[in-house]
């Protein structure tokens, strides 16, 4: 636990959800799926997170709702653990420590106390079963579940590759070729193999597996993109299936419907296929779904469907195969070669998105707000194809112009293509308003504008450097053919050199004065009206990696870092080194709106983060082992308001906020707050009042009781109702909380009866002419009572995961930072 | 045309839409009565397993018909689902089952399954895009094979629902695809599907499951080519006879006086020569050919006529000339064979007996006399085998014996043991007459016909047994010569290979390579000798038809390659295939 005065690595978006299946709530208004080390429920209307349900300290790797109580969640992690949630609070109940890692979870409604899991097999790699752990009765929230017996042997390790058939008479294992089934009352193992051989380029191995949920038939996918349909499967001979076969690659996931009638299968293709009545003629398509399916899922009730895709995205669709909404956090690409750039617009984070587009990451809502194609041509899903790639991407400082670099992926000869693209107000969109083929000879390595605000847009100026030995100067000219559609275009004004060498990064001072570009080993400053050589800095041996000015009071210093592990710091009215310091740093990343620069460095399988401002050689803040990926992207994301943050170590969060990416693509942020409180309050009130089910007894009810009101008003007994009505919040809260989170009964009491008591206060006649108001407005009174109890309940829980510690951590913690900080003196030394 | 279950009526259905029943009796077949004719032509019948219905396919509908009363009880249309059909749908095939299901098989590709009685469409498979030509139902009526226009044929299975429950449901399983055009008919065994196309293939598909262990017919087979002769070779006069199913063509063959090595093509000095093109009269198809060795007489058979012809060569042209007043045989031969001597012919007749005539100058036959089988046989004879010396004939009929027949008092000699199994080709050796058989299980026989009993060779090839590579080749062994240099050498041929049986080799065991000629070659002449086993195979040829030996250093072999009828054949229904 880290106290809420501590900073704290936060994950907040991206990463994989690693094949286990999404689950719809029972009445199909909850998604819930495993992201990272947390569930996550999404509300299907809003496609809004409701909540992040936390606790794991692993991957999770199975969810499924308890099949005796809908409103409850069983997840299982590789930190060996089973957790029982109440999803629609994001409560923990319980925790079952089963040891080894578990890999899957399957819950049944017809084993009363006990799941299935899939753990790997002792003693040997690479091998696994599947096991069912007997889920013991007990009083404490953490309880042992260690009574495991093996129901299969040599399973597969995805959760796809398990499953159960009907009525949960028999369990189908796949594994490369081969295909267990193993019924439960018959006591009676079948094993089914196909051939090995790859008859004609096909790859028989199995990829997936799903049973029809009426009738004896196994449907299972291959890795040749075929779909077998088993059936007879009871006899080890006269087993029978029929193929059906469109999807060219892997089967990755399949689906059947409620009623067993459809099947749905998804692959790489990103083309949802419905088989009707398995038939292989009779079938429907839903393309252009953006992205290979990952996971199928059906929700209970058959309406819905959703699949997750590789890159993070999820779609609902729905029974008639529409696509209907899609809820999409950060894509993850193939790589992100853009790096993490800010929009200054609309503050989201701008980076590669789907193949050839850049996607528009909101951060404070955790959505893609838009996706830009960039590229514009067709993307084909083909291994070895040569796919055009977006690869630099530069905002000038208002937003109002973006560059994009694209290239096509041959090593040798790149077709390299400057894109510039020119905010529309109209359309509110960006437009493409110049084209530059070939821009270097060579891959372009950096990208930077160079605008001030207070010149206009005359000093916009383009800077691009290449492999090619040059960097290239590029600005805006007045359009002198009056058919031209706009009035100004972008051609080339300078090309610059220095040795031959390959120019790495540019940086422009932050007055726009000076342009720095590195070539391999040295560093160049240019000044930006004449082009002339200022002065060169190096630092051998190693060639510079990145480089960036200094800010604010700091902007007579350059910074750069070189791959033999140095951070330099160099006076630019001195020309001479003022600081260097041994480090790998990894990412330079200069605060837009301080002076300070954040340095990740990457050593020994770990990341760890530098806060420093150019002027003073040591860090203000060093937080050692970030997270165990390593860390390739960090931006400076500017808070729309400065936070309120009282320590002097964090002060440097208070304009903006840093967020990072590793290499897993999850987004991932430093927070002086706790999680919980990241999560708008608001939504947690939607909760709430959604799971309420708008039902016509409801409807009546409702009806009948404002009814009853009016004519409780028209007795004329207002005052006592009204007491009742004010005792109710303490009574509702009561009723409401779950059980286990309770305090004791005898400290309830006291509330409890305080809250039966008439209160002291004598009302004014004013007053209760106000009461029979709200009466009549009863309904909605309701609703902020509902809010109110769900506001303290948050506070409760708060309390109890964090209040204890609060105190005793933060100081015992500032000591160790204390600690750390006159250790870490020594690494100057290099100076 | 469909016969009743107990092959007592026979069903024929007409172009005019009358299905007519005919009585069979013994020796022909009795027109009995029609049955209630209705508009549009009838292309399938099929008979209830009790006899007492008849349902009829027809264009766009199908129609039950009780045979007692000759009347129509149910008329179901097949397209009366689709909407705006606007094709018609023809039902190609369609069966009655013993439960009241009538599955019809139909151009849309839908196989479906109706309840005649209720007149309602139980189940409805589309399997294919393409029409669905042919259907049969096994014997059990749990598994029906349907064959389409593609050249794929489906596989339809009655399986339960649940597991134990008692509802059940026809499932399309497995498809095949095993030919490039029409499947036109199928049949289904007890323990394979058969089916057979216009691409002229047949092939037999074991279900694994219906098979106990793993044998002989627990393959896929696929026969391409008829397992008989259709070639015969004037071995004195160099002619070679082509049987076609019409006509009948006669070549002469090519020389050359050079000789080469191995691998090596030699120029020809004188040309291939076609000499005649034979037609013969009416439809039917010719049923067997033959040319004497001496190429002065050819004969043919169809299934009504006998013909035969005196072939004059003067020079470079010939002319064919009809011999007059051939007796009259009924029923046809089976089969035709000439005497080493080209002096007499044998034709090879139903019930097991074989005529003999004798061939007069210049161009007259007589009837010489019948060979019988001492026991009397039902079958008919299908090959014959005359021993060089003109002593001896060997004849084998339908019922897989083999009589031996002595020509100088035409008698019956003796009956080779009887094997399980059918004969696919014998051949006398000409210096020692020892008979060797050939049979469909790729065993091999050597029968002394003096002695009447096997030889110590055949039986050393009985107690140690083939080897495992050769007993599981697919194709029967079509025709077997001897080499006059040494008489211990005998050659077969199937389809794939050549083979040259090496008496006094010792006989490869299991372990040892079978085809091993390639590696021969390549070791030194002393290992070399100690690899050598009985059994030398050469696989160069495309499919071969006919192989002979004309004499001592000449062989001549006939190949037909595939492509050759591929391209003959029409086109099939264009498929996209993807990735192409």
């Amino acid at each position: 636990m880290v106290s809420p005065g501590a900073l704290r690595v936060v994950r907040c978006g991206g990463g994989g959800q690693r094949g286990a299946r999404a689950v719809f709530s029972a009445d199909s208004k909850y998604l819930l799926y495993a992201s990272g080390d947390f569930v996550k429920v999404h509300s299907v209307n809003t496609e809004e997170t409701l909540l992040l349900l936390c606790g794991h300290a692993d991957l999770v790797t199975g969810i499924q709702l308890n099949p005796h109580n809908h409103m409850q969640l069983y997840s299982s992690s590789l930190d060996g653990t089973i957790k029982l949630w109440d999803f629609m609070d994001g409560i923990p109940i319980k925790t079952f420590t089963v040891g080894p890692k578990l890999l899957a979870l399957y819950a049944l409604a017809s084993a009363e106390d006990s799941v299935f899991v899939v753990i790997p097999k002792k003693g040997e790699r690479d091998t696994f079963q599947l096991v069912s752990v007997k889920l013991t009765k007990g009083a404490g929230q953490d309880l042992e579940g260690k009574e495991l017996s093996v129901v299969l042997d040599g399973v597969g390790a995805s959760p796809k590759q398990i499953a159960f058939g009907r009525e949960d008479s028999y369990v189908v294992s796949v594994k490369d070729v081969n295909l267990q089934v193993y019924f439960f009352k018959l006591k009676l193992l079948n094993r089914f193999s196909l051939s090995t051989a790859k008859t004609k380029g096909g790859d028989n191995s199995f990829s997936c597996v799903v049973c029809h949920p009426t009738e004896d038939c196994i449907a299972t996918g291959h890795a040749d993109g075929k779909i077998r349909l088993w059936r007879n499967f009871h006899h080890k001979k006269a087993y029978t299936y029929s193929a059906l076969h469109w999807h060219h690659d892997t089967v990755m996931d399949l689906a059947y419907s409620l009623e067993g009638t459809r099947l749905l299968s998804g692959g790489v293709e990103s083309v949802l296929v419905q088989w009707h009545n398995e038939s292989s003629c009779q079938k429907d398509f839903l393309p252009r779904l953006g992205s290979p399916i990952e996971c199928i899922s059906m929700s209970s009730d058959g309406i819905l469907c959703c699949t997750l895709h590789t890159d993070n995205r999820i779609s609902i669709i729905n029974s008639n195969l529409r696509f209907s909404r899609s809820i999409q956090g950060l894509i993850k690409s193939r790589d992100v070669k853009t790096g993490l750039v800010v929009d200054p617009r609309t503050k989201a984070l701008v980076l590669n998105g789907e193949p050839g587009h850049l996607q528009f990451y909101s951060l404070q809502s955790d959505q893609q707000l838009f996706s830009l194609d960039i590229v514009q041509r067709q993307y084909i899903h083909q291994a070895g194809l040569k796919q055009s790639e977006l690869v630099k991407v530069a905002f000038s400082a208002q937003g109002t112009w973006l560059a994009t670099v694209e290239e096509s992926e041959e090593v040798a000869d790149p077709e390299l293509q400057l894109k510039l693209w020119f905010y529309s107000e109209e359309t509110q969109s960006f437009a493409l308003n110049t084209r530059i083929n070939t821009p270097h000879d060579n891959h372009i390595t950096d990208m930077c504008f160079r605008d001030m605000a207070e010149l206009g847009d005359d000093s916009l100026i383009l800077v691009t450097t290449g492999r090619d030995c040059v960097f290239k100067v590029w600005v805006m000219v007045e359009d002198s053919d009056p058919e031209a559609h706009q009035s100004v275009s972008w051609s080339c004004d300078f090309v610059g050199s220095y040795h031959n060498y390959q120019a790495t990064n540019c940086c422009f001072s932050e007055d726009g004065s000076l342009l720095a570009v590195s070539f391999e080993e040295t560093v160049t400053v240019w000044d930006s009206l004449t082009w002339e050589l200022k002065c060169t800095f190096c630092h051998p041996p190693g060639n510079i990696r990145n480089i960036c000015f200094g800010r604010l009071t700091c902007s007579k210093y350059l910074i750069g870092a070189t791959d033999y592990g140095f951070l330099c710091c160099w006076n630019l009215l001195t020309c001479a080194l003022e600081w260097s310091a041994h480090l790998n740093i990894v990412v330079l990343q200069p605060d837009p709106l301080s002076e300070h620069i954040a340095a990740v460095s990457w050593l020994s399988k770990e990341s760890s983060l530098f806060v420093f401002k150019p002027s003073e050689p040591w860090p203000i803040y060093i937080q050692r082992n970030l997270c165990k990926e390593k860390i390739l992207l960090a931006a400076f994301v500017p808070r729309d308001e400065p936070e309120m943050i009282s320590s002097e170590k964090y002060c440097w969060l208070r304009k903006s906020q840093l967020f990072f990416l590793t290499d897993t693509q999850e987004l991932m942020t430093l927070s002086t707050k706790s999680l919980e409180e990241r999560l708008t309050p608001s939504s947690k009130q939607l909760a709430v009042e959604e799971s309420l089910p708008m039902t016509p007894f409801s409807v009546l009810l409702g009806k009948h009781r404002r009814q009853q009101a009016q004519e409780d008003t028209d007795l004329g007994k207002p005052v006592v109702h009204n007491k009742q009505e004010q005792a109710s919040p303490a009574v509702k809260e009561l009723l409401h909380t779950p059980a286990h989170v309770l305090p004791s009964a005898s400290f309830l009491c006291t509330i409890f009866i305080n809250s039966l008591l008439i209160s002291k206060e004598n009302k004014s006649a004013e007053e209760v002419a106000d009461e029979v108001e709200m009466e009549s407005e009863k309904a909605e009174d309701d609703s902020d009572e509902e809010d109110v109890t769900a506001m303290e309940q948050e506070d409760t829980s708060h309390m109890e995961l964090l209040g204890e510690m609060t105190c005793k951590l933060s100081k015992s913690q500032e000591k160790e930072l204390r600690k750390i900080r006159k250790m870490d003196y020594s690494w100057i030394s290099a100076f | 045309m469909v016969a009743n279950s107990t092959g007592t009526q026979l069903a024929i259905g007409c172009e005019d839409g009358s299905v007519k029943i005919f009585q069979v009796v013994p020796g022909g077949i009795q027109f009995e009565r029609n049955l209630d004719r209705r508009k549009g032509r009838v292309l399938c019948l099929s008979w209830h397993p009790s006899d007492t219905h008849i349902v009829a396919g027809s264009i766009d509908f199908f129609r039950v018909i009780d045979v007692t009363s000759g009347q129509t009880v149910q008329r179901i249309m097949v397209n009366y689902h689709v909407e705006k059909a606007k094709r018609e749908c023809v039902v190609w095939a369609i069966a009655l089952l013993s439960s009241g299901t009538v599955v019809s098989a139909d151009s849309f590709g839908r196989v479906q399954f109706w309840d005649w009685e209720q007149g309602t469409l139980a189940e409805s498979h589309t399997v294919s895009t393409s029409a669905v030509l042919s259907l049969a139902v096994a014997q059990k009526e749990d598994s029906i094979i349907v064959g389409t226009s593609t050249g794929a044929t489906y596989h339809l299975q009655l399986l339960p629902v649940r597991l134990g429950g008692l509802e059940k449901r026809w499932v399309r399983t497995k498809p095949f695809q095993f030919h490039s055009h029409d499947v036109r008919a199928v049949a289904h065994s007890p323990t394979a599907l058969i089916s057979g196309g216009l691409d002229a293939q047949l092939v037999i598909r074991p279900l694994m499951e219906k098979v106990q262990k793993k044998s002989y017919d627990a393959v896929l087979r696929k026969f391409t080519f008829p397992h008989r002769r259709l070639v015969s070779c004037a071995r004195k006069a160099r002619l070679l006879l082509f049987q076609f199913s019409q006509y009948l063509e006669l070549w002469r063959l090519g020389s050359t006086e050079e000789t080469g090595k191995d691998g090596e093509v030699l120029p020809l000095c004188r040309m291939p020569e076609h000499l005649v093109q034979l037609k013969s009269k009416g439809p039917e198809h010719i049923y067997s050919s033959c040319v004497s060795p001496c190429g002065t007489w050819l004969g043919y058979s169809t299934a009504s006529r006998f013909q035969l012809y005196r072939v004059h060569c003067d020079g470079d042209g010939v002319s064919l000339r009809k011999v007059p007043k051939v007796p009259k045989l009924l029923p046809p031969a089976y089969q035709l064979q000439f005497s080493a001597d080209s002096e007499s012919l044998f034709v090879a007749s139903a019930r097991g007996s074989v005529h003999v005539f004798q061939l007069l100058e210049p161009g007259g036959c007589k009837h010489l006399h019948t060979l019988r089988p001492p026991s009397g046989c039902s079958e008919a004879v299908y090959l014959l085998a005359p021993s060089a010396d003109g002593h001896w004939l060997a004849a084998v009929s339908g019922d897989w014996a083999i009589h031996i027949y002595n020509l100088k008092c035409f008698k019956h000699h003796c009956v080779v043991p009887t094997y399980d199994c059918a004969v696919s080709a014998i051949a006398i050796h000409p210096s020692t007459n020892n008979l060797v058989i050939a049979y469909s299980d790729q065993q091999l026989f050597e029968f002394s016909i003096p002695e009447k009993q096997y030889t110590s060779w055949s039986r050393t090839v009985q107690s140690r047994g083939l080897h495992r590579a050769w007993l599981e080749r697919d194709s029967p062994i079509t025709h077997i010569t001897f080499n006059p240099k040494n008489p211990s050498h005998i050659l077969l041929h199937d389809t794939y290979l050549l083979c040259v049986l090496d008496k006094s080799l010792p006989l490869p065991d299991d372990s040892a390579l079978l085809m091993n000629q390639s590696t021969l070659k390549q070791l030194p002449e002393t290992a070399r000798k100690r690899q050598l086993h009985a059994f030398k195979i050469c696989k160069k040829f495309q499919p071969l038809l006919f192989m002979d030996l004309l004499d001592k250093n000449c062989l001549v072999v006939v190949e037909r390659p595939i492509m050759d009828f591929k391209t003959q054949l029409p086109l099939p229904v264009q498929q996209k295939k993807f990735g192409t």
